[in-house]
């Protein structure tokens, strides 16, 4: 049961650890780009 | 300001709502699943390590196809579609090479033998991983997207021959052929299509968040080099 355990473990961990990269990188991304745009618009 | 287009934006959201749904459905089938009379309850990773195999296959197709559009329309879009689903593609490999040596281990009693399927399956995530490396690595620009693109579909030729490895040596590997039509047992069918739907649907989910971020980050280099860039969207 622990090989079971580990094997779902791992893989829904690392996917989710994917997903919050993923989001996070997102809303950073876009933070920057709207503050880009501020400083072009002036 | 999106990164993506209004299509792919709202595909990831209903893939978003549906993964929920999906993965409730996933876990309750995995852990109702009959037992294997042979294997035991290490079987229920069958579940889990041949759709994570299907996701990698599909992140370098994903990679080779939008790799060859980039060669064909010279559009950047393609190319950076190319770029999220080597990631996926190789995150779908990983997962997969881990979860095989742990059924590996259960099973045969060690957790790794150099079988044809797993050397094959290695050497396609060190092409990837490179391919990743690659791009990670260079400046970028229109000549690395075209080495990447052609990469890309020169490294596909490896799925087919992972596929078919165990018949091609005859069935002399260790790995369990290819599964088949009645090869599972009774109720084992529902968990088995319900991990290939969670995770093909996770799949696109993660490669649309990930063309999303890479659409953003390009949006941005070219906002900070060109301050017209805005009016000219505008415009446009």
């Amino acid at each position: 049961m622990s090989y079971v355990i580990a094997a779902y473990g791992i893989t829904g961990l690392t996917l989710g650890l994917y997903a919050f990269h993923l989001l996070r990188s997102r809303a950073r991304e876009r933070k920057t780009l709207v503050g880009t745009q501020e400083s072009n618009n002036g | 300001m999106n990164g993506l287009g209004p299509i792919a934006s709202r595909l990831r959201t209903v893939s978003g709502a549906l993964l929920g749904i999906l993965l409730v459905t996933y876990v309750y089938t995995v852990a109702n699943a009959p037992i294997d009379s042979v294997q035991g309850v290490i079987q229920k990773i069958l579940y889990v390590h041949p759709p994570l195999a299907y996701g990698a296959y599909l992140g370098f197709v994903v990679t080779a196809v939008c790799g060859g559009l980039y060669l064909w329309r010279a559009d950047e879009k393609w190319d950076r579609l190319a770029i999220a689903g080597a990631e996926v593609g190789v995150i779908f490999c990983t997962l997969m090479i881990v979860t095989g040596p742990i059924w590996a281990k259960g099973t045969w009693g060690k957790w790794w033998s150099w079988d044809p399927r797993l050397t094959v399956t290695l050497l396609l995530w060190f092409v990837y991983l490179a391919y990743l490396l690659l791009r990670s690595f260079s400046e970028g620009g229109a000549r690395t997207a075209r080495f990447a693109a052609v990469y890309g579909l020169v490294g596909i030729a490896l799925i087919p021959l992972n596929y078919f490895v165990i018949e091609i040596f005859g069935g002399r590997g260790m790995h369990p052929e290819n599964l088949e039509r009645g090869s599972l047992g009774e109720g084992m069918g529902l968990p088995f299509l319900m991990g290939n739907l969670t995770l093909f649907v996770a799949f696109w989910w993660f490669v649309l968040a990930r063309w999303e971020l890479e659409n953003l980050r390009a949006l941005g280099l070219a906002k900070r080099a060109d301050p017209m860039a805005r009016a000219r969207e505008e415009i446009a």
